[in-house]
């Protein structure tokens, strides 16, 4: 199942932060690498960097060294347009806290990403529900976030996500908000994803999650202290 | 501010003891006509010994103006009153030195007003002193009078009495105009039965001439009190005031006020978040909800006291223009409890009113959703919000209409074609016995300079005053009024005007100094003549004499009124009723040609400082009440649109803050920058949009009424509304965008870190 094309290949890569008075080293050298369709979980405890990773690999921010390969083009000197162009047309994410917003219904959530991309109206309606019937929240396509069970609003935020086809799913702590059943729901739907050819990269905290896994990586002080390929 | 100038406008004449007894003669001679408060110097002593028992004192004013000499110096001073020597007893003016009843019993006295002792005087005491009037009279100084109050229709320098002039033939005479009359009614009259009187009374005095001049006179009485809003015009040359601008002035300070605690309202019911958990933490240690709420209100009240006080620092600091703006010097009386009373029923009301939304709301939460600072402004307050931002809005836009439309009426005033020429033109009163007696070598002496163009004798220059007669006109069965202009020979020359049938007066012709008319188009009209019709018709002055004059010309209509009025008939007879010098000067150096006036003047009344005015600038004096309101406006549309503004900024920041989340999300799934600015000006510019559909509408109207006042006005078009809209939501885009772009280029990973 696992393809040997690399999607993400970090070297060295560095974050620091800064105040006024401490400088606190978020990423140190980091490196690592992803392949296409790989399902990776990154553990380690908290302000151990994880966060950090992901939003640095969902171009959301910017790295202050080293290097960060994505399908085979350098973009930790990309510019925040170029980034925001990239990232909407490939990547998806899950949030802990679903990040639905409350003014807008189920369907307009779900097919906000599309209008981004410029997709045609017509078009839009056919793969939202496409895809809110793959959730299994067809029902609820009328409906506010506030109305929604948390763990119909994670469905919702993975309807979201992969809407607009992204190769590569980022997913933080997607079932940190939600009660074992439906947490397992969510992380069915993630492995279904998964195999169906999306490269996923999610941080847990939960050994459970993370067995779902394909490989381990933990994170210590901003850089990898070990690696576990799941079986 | 507007509470000063509201109790001064109404409080006007209000501090004359006798005030509620005291009323101005006032003289009709057309029943649709206003009526006019000049009567000549008879009907005084006539209605006190005709009507005992009903008035019990009659005082004669007559405003003039005086050349006053004092050893080296002289002054034209133009505020001067001829009086009855009971003008004291009668009006509470206030006397510091003299006593009121014999203060004015010699013919030869005179009462200064504190600062014009003060510009004679000095700090030297002014009894007893003489001044000279004219050249001619000496007047002793019998007393000292404070300076005529802001809240005065009556407004004079010097007081003298009127027995000066009493044995004057003119004086005798009923039939003239010089004098306004007051009486001083016996406690218990009704003023309504008195007048009933008054048709015997004229009957009486002026039967026969009034029958000769098939005119009809009645009189009437104004109470003191309702003097001061009458309207204003060249016939009622004392100070009043327009209920209108009142009115209008009102309006903004409320719409201001309302705007304001709009603002305050908002922004505290946004804060109500921020404070959450304050609200659960006082409940859960015991706070009842009616102790939140008299916190909150009582944290209101305190704020807006707090305002007052930078308010009136403010007030002390802008009156000096302030008073500029009104026109007159206003004065805060520190010591009057109503101004109290006011700031603090300002206080109490402005307090409650901002702070009673935030405060019932505020304390309605439960402990458990404030603490936990889930709270939530619903979608019922959401709107509610809106809607007061609508409020706000219409208010401006409606202000930004009005604002508009003045100015564009104004400016089509200024530019209209009045049909005369008034470039170049120099209007010099006759206003004194020396330039009166010389007005012929005055005029020649100007005539032989090549710079003067024409000059022109007349009764009254454009825009100025122009009496109404009634004629005998030929073929005519009714009798007609029309206006009456009295003129020389240069009359239409100096003005430009076009003949369009017969001729202009002519020297070559002998009879027409004493035979000759011009009428104007409307005049012909009126009497069913085409211009060519009319000429040569006869006509007779009732109101003048019983000769026949001829029609020997027909000027093309000029707007010789204000533009307020329709054209009006106009007939122009040569006469020696000059009251003006209208001057052309040749096209040139405007101040080489004041020049050659101001020496001719000098020869010619050696001992008056020359007064002229530009027939252009007329415009500044005849629409001063509409210029004031032009001002009042925009200054006042200014502030409101700011204030405005200023809540907009609260709200689009609040909203930035409060959506700070949703444009992260928005940002992470591929929003730009520009779709983030979108979205959130456009959600912050629905109310102003709105706000601009309902204010058009209103704006249209009141641009409709405030134009009704115009015979001559200006289009209302489409742009005025569409300039209104763009001005508004320039403004409101200015300010929602710099919350909107510092949301928008916000870093998502922050908004969202918090999650």
């Amino acid at each position: 199942m696992v393809k040997e094309e690399k999607m993400i290949k970090i070297t060295d890569l560095e974050k620091f932060y800064r105040t006024e008075e401490v400088e606190t080293v978020a990423l140190n050298k980091l490196s690592l690498e992803v392949k296409k369709g790989e399902f990776v979980a990154i553990m380690g405890p908290s302000g151990c960097g994880k966060s950090t990773l992901l939003n640095i690999i969902g171009m959301l921010d910017d790295p202050d060294g080293g290097s960060y390969v994505f399908n085979g083009t350098e973009i930790a000197h990309y510019s925040e347009r170029k980034r925001a162009d990239l990232r909407k047309h490939n990547i998806g994410f899950v949030f802990q806290s679903f990040n639905l917003i409350d003014e807008l219904t189920v369907f307009e959530n779900v097919e906000l990403p599309l209008i981004y991309t410029g997709v045609a109206a017509a078009d839009r309606a056919k793969r939202v529900e496409e895809v809110l019937d793959k959730m299994q929240i067809m029902h609820r396509r009328n409906h506010y976030p506030q109305q929604l069970s948390g763990g119909q609003q994670q469905r919702v935020a993975i309807a979201r996500a992969v809407v607009n086809k992204p190769k590569l799913i980022l997913a933080d702590e997607p079932t940190g908000n939600l009660d074992s059943s439906n947490g397992n729901e969510v992380m069915e739907l993630l492995t279904d994803l998964n195999e169906q050819g999306t490269t996923i990269v999610m941080v847990t905290h939960s050994e459970h999650d993370a067995r779902y896994s394909h490989r381990i990586i933990r994170l210590l002080d901003g850089h990898t202290v070990m690696e576990n390929i799941m079986i | 501010m507007i509470f000063l100038y509201i109790t001064n406008e109404f409080s006007v004449d209000s501090f004359h003891q006798k005030g509620k007894n005291i009323y101005r003669v006032m003289r009709g001679y057309d029943a649709t006509k206003a009526r006019v408060p000049y009567l000549s110097g008879p009907y005084g002593p006539a209605l006190l010994n005709d009507y005992p028992k009903d008035i019990k004192k009659a005082v004669r004013v007559m405003p003039t103006q005086a050349l006053i000499t004092l050893g080296n110096n002289s002054f034209n001073e133009k505020n001067v009153y001829a009086v009855d020597p009971s003008f004291f007893e009668l009006f509470s003016f206030g006397l510091i030195k003299g006593n009121v009843s014999s203060v004015l019993k010699d013919p030869h006295s005179i009462v200064l007003t504190e600062t014009t002792a003060k510009k004679y005087f000095g700090s030297t005491d002014p009894v007893g002193k003489v001044i000279e009037m004219d050249k001619s009279l000496q007047l002793k100084v019998t007393g000292v009078v404070r300076d005529v109050p802001s809240n005065s229709h009556l407004n004079f320098t010097m007081v003298m009495p009127i027995t000066n002039y009493t044995n004057e033939e003119w004086f005798t005479k009923w039939r003239n105009n010089n004098e306004f009359v007051y009486v001083e009614l016996n406690e218990g009259v009704n003023p309504a039965q008195l007048e009933k009187q008054f048709p015997t009374f004229m009957d009486k005095y002026m039967g026969k001439d009034l029958a000769q001049m098939h005119a009809h006179f009645d009189l009437a009485l104004t109470p003191l009190k309702d003097i001061y809003f009458e309207e204003s015009s060249s016939f009622d040359n004392v100070k009043h005031g327009d209920k209108k601008v009142v009115y209008i002035f009102l309006s903004i300070a409320v719409l201001i006020l309302v705007i304001a605690c709009i603002n305050f309202m908002n922004l505290a019911t946004l804060r109500a978040v921020e404070r959450s958990k304050e609200v659960g933490l006082r409940k859960v240690l015991g706070a009842m909800r009616n102790s939140l709420i008299g916190q909150f209100i009582g944290e209101s009240v305190l704020l807006t006291l707090i305002a007052c006080v930078f308010a009136i620092a403010l007030l002390l600091l802008i009156m000096p223009w302030y008073n500029g703006l009104l026109g007159y010097s206003l004065a805060i009386s520190w010591n009057s409890p109503a101004i109290y009373l006011f700031l603090l029923g300002v206080i109490l009301f402005v307090g409650f009113l901002a702070g009673s939304y935030p405060a019932f709301f505020l304390s309605s939460f439960t402990p458990i959703q404030a603490l936990k600072g889930k709270l939530q402004l619903g979608k019922g307050g959401a709107f509610f919000r809106q809607a007061l931002v609508v409020v706000q809005f219409s208010i401006s836009v409606f202000l930004i209409i009005s604002t508009i439309m003045i100015k564009k009426q104004m400016s089509f005033v200024k530019s209209k074609d009045l049909g005369y020429s008034k470039e170049q033109t120099i209007v010099v009163p006759i206003n004194n016995g020396d330039i009166y007696n010389n007005r012929i070598s005055f005029k020649n002496e100007l005539m032989a300079h090549s710079n003067v163009e024409s000059v022109a004798m007349m009764s009254g220059e454009p825009g100025g005053y122009y009496d109404r007669h009634s004629f005998e006109v030929e073929g005519q069965h009714e009798t007609y009024n029309a206006r009456t202009e009295f003129a020389d020979f240069e009359y239409v020359k100096t003005l430009g005007l076009k003949i369009v049938a017969g001729r202009d007066f002519s020297p070559k012709f002998a009879t027409d100094t004493t035979g000759s008319v011009l009428i104007n188009e409307t005049a012909a009209q009126q009497l069913g003549f085409t211009p060519a019709q009319a000429v040569g018709k006869w006509i007779i002055d009732n109101m003048r004499d019983s000769n026949r004059r001829h029609i020997v010309g027909v000027v093309k209509d000029f707007n010789f009124l204000s533009l307020k009025e329709n054209m009006d008939a106009l007939v122009i007879s040569p006469a020696e009723d000059s009251r003006v010098a209208v001057i052309k000067l040749k096209p040139g150096n405007v101040t080489a040609g004041l020049n050659i006036i101001k020496q001719a003047y000098t020869k010619a009344a050696p001992a008056y400082p020359m007064e002229y005015t530009f027939l252009d600038q007329k415009f500044d004096t005849t629409y001063k009440a509409d210029l004031r309101q032009q001002t009042i406006l925009s200054v006042f549309s200014g502030l409101a649109i700011f204030i405005a503004c200023l809540g907009l900024f609260g709200l689009a920041s609040f909203t930035a803050g409060k959506r700070t989340k949703e444009i992260g999300v928005r940002k992470v799934l591929g929003s730009s920058v520009q779709n983030i600015l979108i979205l959130l000006s456009g959600d912050m510019l629905k109310p102003v949009l709105v706000a601009t559909v309902i204010a058009i509408p209103l704006g249209y109207y009141s641009a409709d009424k405030w134009l009704q006042n115009f015979a001559y006005r200006t289009p209302m078009h489409w742009w005025v509304f569409g300039l209104a809209a763009i001005i508004t939501f320039g403004i409101a885009i200015f300010t929602v965008s710099f919350q909107s772009l510092k949301a928008a280029l916000a870093n998502p990973v922050k908004s969202l870190r918090s999650e």
